[in-house]
């Protein structure tokens, strides 16, 4: 069908154009390091993540379970859904490093309507993307309701 | 040389639409916001109940927002815009302790200008520049140069409320002497067909106005009960990404 020619000019404008695209597109790019340092270990924040879910589920919200997930927030993150919101919940080691996350919680948000903030040594990351929140409600309410994590 | 040709084409195409898509990425860039807002046509309308910092994929507009830390923060009456939850009525301008109300950031005090009675979500601080009278507070503080510096670029605020029918507060009382729209009278502007009476009483100095508007610089305000608008012009809508510029008229820290 094609030629080896056509095959090698194809695969040299598939990579250029991937490499073009790909500049600053990598979430992950400068996560891992903040990340990695920051966090007391890998599953250590699933108790506080529980304290969270549990204070949702108090305030009448809806969480899904937090599945373990990578995410350029942080190196322990989990991830689920309360009432049709994605969540991140990610543990960090010390206050002031959850503080230093939100911005990438942020990230991890995207082009929607979503929110990252930091309690106690958890940072929580809320981002509508199915546009189940339209007046932002849901996120106001888990934002309000999450405990400050020691 | 005709497969070349079209498996170059296709390459090409898939190039275009890769760095479209980048684009469109790029366009949708985070706005940053605190505090609950008005949602633009676009989003549907209504109220966005956010408390905290968050972020949106539109743009503020430049006359009902503030910079706080970079965020837009809504000085408006979110009444107008459907809000639904505590409120309190207030006569004419006021400044707002925007970090005592949203709980965060840095101290930043910016001025409200609608001349008429309205609402907002939050009380002023227990202050003595403010008094409650007849269920509405009245600024009755010295303010600073700026207020008055800005105050003729930020009046027009008030003509974006203006056909805006919603119910807004009645205020039945005689102005306290030392309000700041006694001291600091704001110009009067007729409009041709009024939506309702605004009796002006103020009592020293003396001065006695009867104009026909429908959101004045009055004390009693025959306001009635209206409905919500279906018109939340967001025309205007300014700002991409966060606002950091903190050069806004009326705002000072």
């Amino acid at each position: 069908m094609s030629s080896p020619r056509a095959i090698r000019v194809l695969a040299a404008l598939a990579l250029l154009a991937t490499g073009a695209c790909g500049k600053g597109g990598d979430p992950r790019i400068g996560a891992g390091s903040a990340g990695g340092s920051a966090t007391a270990g890998a599953g250590a924040g699933d108790q506080r993540r529980a304290a969270v879910v549990a204070a949702w589920r108090k305030a009448g919200l809806a969480p899904s379970e937090l599945v373990a997930a990578t995410v350029p927030i942080g190196d322990d993150c989990a991830t689920g859904k309360v009432s049709g919101v994605d969540v991140a919940v990610c543990a960090f080691a010390t206050a002031a490093l959850a503080k230093q996350a939100e911005e990438r919680g942020l990230a991890w948000v995207g082009s929607t309507t979503g929110m990252a903030q930091a309690h106690g040594t958890v940072v929580i990351a809320a981002a509508d993307r199915a546009h189940a929140d339209p007046h932002g409600k849901t996120i106001n309410a888990l934002m309000k309701q999450a405990p400050a994590a020691p | 040389m005709r497969n070349f040709t079209r498996v170059l084409g296709l390459a090409l195409l898939l190039a275009t639409a890769a760095s479209g898509a980048a684009i469109g990425e790029r366009a949708m860039r985070q706005v940053h916001y605190v505090g609950i807002h008005p949602l633009p046509k676009s989003e549907g309308k209504g109220i966005c109940y956010i408390e905290g910092p968050h972020v949106h994929v539109y743009a503020a507009d430049a006359v009902q927002y503030r910079d706080h830390d970079g965020d837009f923060y809504f000085v408006g009456d979110p009444v107008a815009y459907g809000y639904e939850g505590p409120r309190f009525a207030y006569q004419g301008h006021h400044p707002i302790e925007v970090n005592a109300v949203v709980g965060v950031g840095s101290p930043d005090e910016e001025w409200c200008y609608l001349t008429g009675p309205h609402y907002h979500n939050y009380a002023p601080p227990e202050d003595p520049s403010f008094t409650l009278t007849g269920g509405a507070y009245f600024y009755v503080g010295t303010p600073p140069p700026v207020y008055l510096e800005a105050r003729p670029a930020m009046l027009k605020i008030n003509a974006l409320y203006t056909p805006i029918v919603y119910e807004r507060p009645v205020v039945e009382v005689e102005a306290p002497s030392a309000w700041i729209n006694v001291r600091y009278p704001v110009a009067v502007v007729v409009v041709p067909e009024p939506r309702a009476v605004v009796e002006v009483h103020v009592p020293q100095p003396r001065l006695h106005v009867d104009i026909g508007i429908g959101f004045g610089g009055g004390v009693f305000v025959g306001g009635g009960r209206r409905h919500h608008d279906d018109d939340d012009d967001d025309d205007g809508y300014r700002g991409r990404g966060r606002h950091d510029n903190g050069k806004h008229k009326g705002h000072y820290k």
